[in-house]
């Protein structure tokens, strides 16, 4: 019960840990921000309550704190740099001690002492604060009641009472009211009641504007800003929204992760159960008399298939979650690495609401992480170089992500020095993976794909953040196990972006069924190029190998039985030869037979097989059995 | 021009501007039970929108422009669509 409070604490701090940080973001821009402040104090707040659940003192009380700082900020509006940089540090704190719960079910052991850090700087800015609105002069509240109309339809509404001389002086207050943003409903009254209208007087301004927006406080006061003296606001969503949630905004459930996934395995086993049937068919329709139970097996069959995929298809929605709260997480780690280098960044993330699947986002935090510490460390200049260069201090790393088609692609890009073709070259020749003369007849982009190289490091000197001889192949393999790819674009003195693209939901594999003796394995189809029959008076040994001409081209030929250790069969007189594409080269092996193809979703192996080189993962056969699913890439390396 | 007395009816063409409310007002003080046709209506200063505010014409026509329609003419019609049909 406690350990699913705990998962249900993790995960829904990490939201609003993310969703605090954003707020700060924004606050640090417009510190006048009122939404932002609003939301900020409502993550606070919520923390601090589900922390109170947990013997979690330090986070409890920083967190309290934190809360105090935030009600006054929010009753005072005065909020500045100092305050949000100690806000920030608070979350950043937060945001370390939930990983370490995570790791370890337990806060740090330097926890109450950091906590005390941090709930003492608070209670210096509360003081401060609360000194210095003593004196200020207090705007005077609006006695003002927006009219009931107004109700849910925004979160901000005015009432303007243009002065009598509006007109002579030039204003138009409809207009004025016009170019307000968001607006969402508009009432006109007479100000003063009419009296003679023979008396009228066209010129003598006598309205009064009542408006709703959708924009925050902010931004509704600035479209009033040369009438300031004239107009009254209201949040109509501060007052009762906080400190409750949202309620009812949530249309959501949460479902644990591993229902889910028991969910899509259940639905990708239905496929192939599925796949069975057509075989089924197809037998009875060859017995004697059997034609139309074999027909109507058949129609059944398509029926099944299209139910069975449509249910594969919305299982796969289910599992999409958005990428906010992945790329919420580097906030913090740009600043730890840049502080580390002592190099200033500012992280900007875009498209945080593109949704891809959950493995896809699981398998993502690893290699962005990774780009990341390239990115700060590798890319990003010393101050000096960046000052010279007319680059602002602070380096731009951008996150982004955008859906197109069923792919979604995903770019971290950098401002700073770009990769340089030519370096890379030297140093691939240095470091022995290249020949000079090779690396000579290299274009650029082949030069900079040079990174992806396994062994190597772009790092002219180890640096203790990224320089750990885990070079930019482990990203590569990474983005390829979630069925996508990676490509690096650079300008030199510009920057670079590092681009993913993946599939945005797990797909199906076509998978081409071989036998090698007794056994059977799965080919993942999109690396067959074709399969040939080959006699064996046309296979020519070469060294310790063998090859065989294909057209006007020589394959070097090897035995998959080899490879996965099968028991070989004896002489034949040709062989059944696979022809596949490794890593840009052909290949062939040969195989015994090639019994069939087949849609499956390809899961990764786990336990003893994880790691297993060449194999891709597994999938179950119609029959119930395992098949084991080959990389014919990695076989052959 | 903009203020266009046709007949029965008061036609308001274009923008409207502040220079605009004295004929209208003059228009309207003409008569006790006046028309006002916005269908070709662009736009209408507040000097106008207060004096059909305070002569409540029945108004006739929708302009095209999203403001004047969804925003400021339920405004003066107290949000009743049936006060406005085409003419």
């Amino acid at each position: 019960m406690t350990d699913d409070l705990m998962v249900q604490f993790l995960s829904e701090g990490r939201e609003l840990v993310a969703s605090a940080e954003h707020d700060l973001a924004s606050l640090a821009r417009r510190p006048d921000d009122a939404g932002a402040l609003d939301g900020c104090f409502r993550a606070i707040h919520t923390l601090k309550g589900s922390a109170g659940l947990f013997d979690l003192r330090p986070m409890s009380l920083m967190l309290h704190a934190a809360e105090d700082l935030l009600t006054l900020l929010r009753a005072e509006r005065t909020g500045v740099a100092e305050d949000f940089e100690a806000l920030f540090s608070v979350v950043d704190t937060v945001d370390r001690w939930l990983d370490a719960l995570d790791r370890t079910g337990v806060l740090p052991a330097d926890a109450d002492l950091a906590g005390e850090s941090e709930t003492r700087r608070l209670r210096a800015l509360v003081a401060s604060v609360s000194a210095a609105t003593d004196t200020a002069a207090r705007t005077a509240p609006t006695s003002w009641r927006p009219p009931q109309a107004f109700d849910g339809l925004g979160a901000t509404a005015v009432r303007y009472t243009p002065r009598a001389d509006s007109y002579f002086s030039g204003d138009d207050p409809i207009a004025i009211v016009a170019a307000m943003p968001g607006l969402a409903g508009l009432q006109v009254s007479p100000r003063e009641a009419w009296g003679g209208l023979e008396d009228y007087d066209p010129y003598a301004c006598n309205l009064v504007l009542e408006a709703v927006s959708t924009a925050g406080r902010s931004e509704v006061e600035a479209a009033f800003r040369f009438v300031a003296g004239q107009i009254e606001v209201v949040d109509l969503t501060a007052e009762e929204t906080v400190p409750a949630p949202e309620q009812g905004a949530r249309k959501t459930l949460r479902i644990d992760a591993e229902r889910v996934d028991r969910l899509a395995a259940l639905a990708g086993d239905l496929i192939i159960a599925k796949n069975g049937l057509a075989d089924l068919a197809a037998q009875a329709e060859g017995l004697p008399g059997g034609q139309a139970l074999g027909q109507a097996l058949r129609a059944r069959q398509v029926q099944l298939d299209r139910l069975v995929g449509d249910l594969h298809a919305t299982v796969g929605k289910v599992r999409l979650v958005a990428l906010g709260p992945l790329f919420a997480r580097f906030h913090r780690l740009a600043r730890e690495i840049a502080r580390s280098l002592d190099k200033t960044v500012s992280l900007e993330v875009e498209g945080g609401d593109v949704e891809v699947d959950k493995t896809i986002v699981d398998g993502l935090f690893e290699p962005l992480l990774h780009v990341l510490r390239n990115a700060i460390d590798h890319g990003v200049e010393p101050a000096d170089v960046r000052a010279r260069a007319g680059k602002p201090a602070a380096a731009s790393i951008r996150f982004t992500a955008r859906a197109v088609a069923d792919q979604v692609v995903i770019e971290v890009r950098d401002d700073g020095a770009g990769i340089d073709p030519a370096g890379i070259r030297a140093l691939a020749v240095q470091r022995g993976v290249l020949t000079r003369d090779t690396a000579d007849r290299l274009d650029d982009q082949a030069s900079i794909d040079l990174i992806f190289t396994p062994g190597f490091s772009s790092a002219s000197e180890v640096s203790a953040v990224s320089g750990r001889g885990v070079g930019m192949d482990v990203v590569r393999d990474a983005a390829q196990k979630l069925g996508g790819k990676v490509i690096v674009d650079s300008r030199v003195g510009k920057g670079a972006t590092v681009r993913f693209i993946l599939p945005v939901t797990m797909v199906l594999t076509k998978v081409m069924v071989v036998t090698c003796g007794e056994e059977r394995y799965g080919l993942a189809l999109d690396t067959v190029v074709e399969t040939v029959r080959v006699p064996t008076e046309r296979i020519v040994p070469v060294r310790a190998g063998r090859a065989f001409q294909l057209r006007d081209a020589v394959v070097p030929l090897v035995s998959l039985g080899d490879l996965v250790g099968a028991v070989a069969s004896g002489h034949r007189p040709s062989e059944r030869v696979v022809v596949a594409r490794a890593r840009g080269e052909l290949v062939g092996f040969s195989v015994d037979a090639i019994v069939d193809r087949m849609d499956a979703t390809v899961r990764p192996m786990t336990g003893l097989l994880a790691g297993a080189p060449g194999v891709m993962g597994a999938t179950l056969l119609a029959d119930g059995a395992v098949l084991m699913v080959l990389d014919p890439a990695e076989l052959v390396l | 021009m903009t203020v266009l007395n046709d007949g029965p009816i008061i036609r308001l063409r274009g923008v409207c501007r502040v220079e605009d409310a004295e004929p209208l007002t003059a228009l309207l003080q003409g008569v006790s039970d006046s028309t006002l046709d916005l269908s070709m209506c662009e736009g209408l200063h507040a000097a106008v929108v207060q004096a059909i505010l305070a002569f409540r014409p029945t108004i006739v026509g929708l302009p095209d422009d999203p403001f004047l329609r969804d925003r400021l003419l339920p405004a003066l019609t107290g949000g009743r669509p049936s006060d406005v049909s085409r003419p």
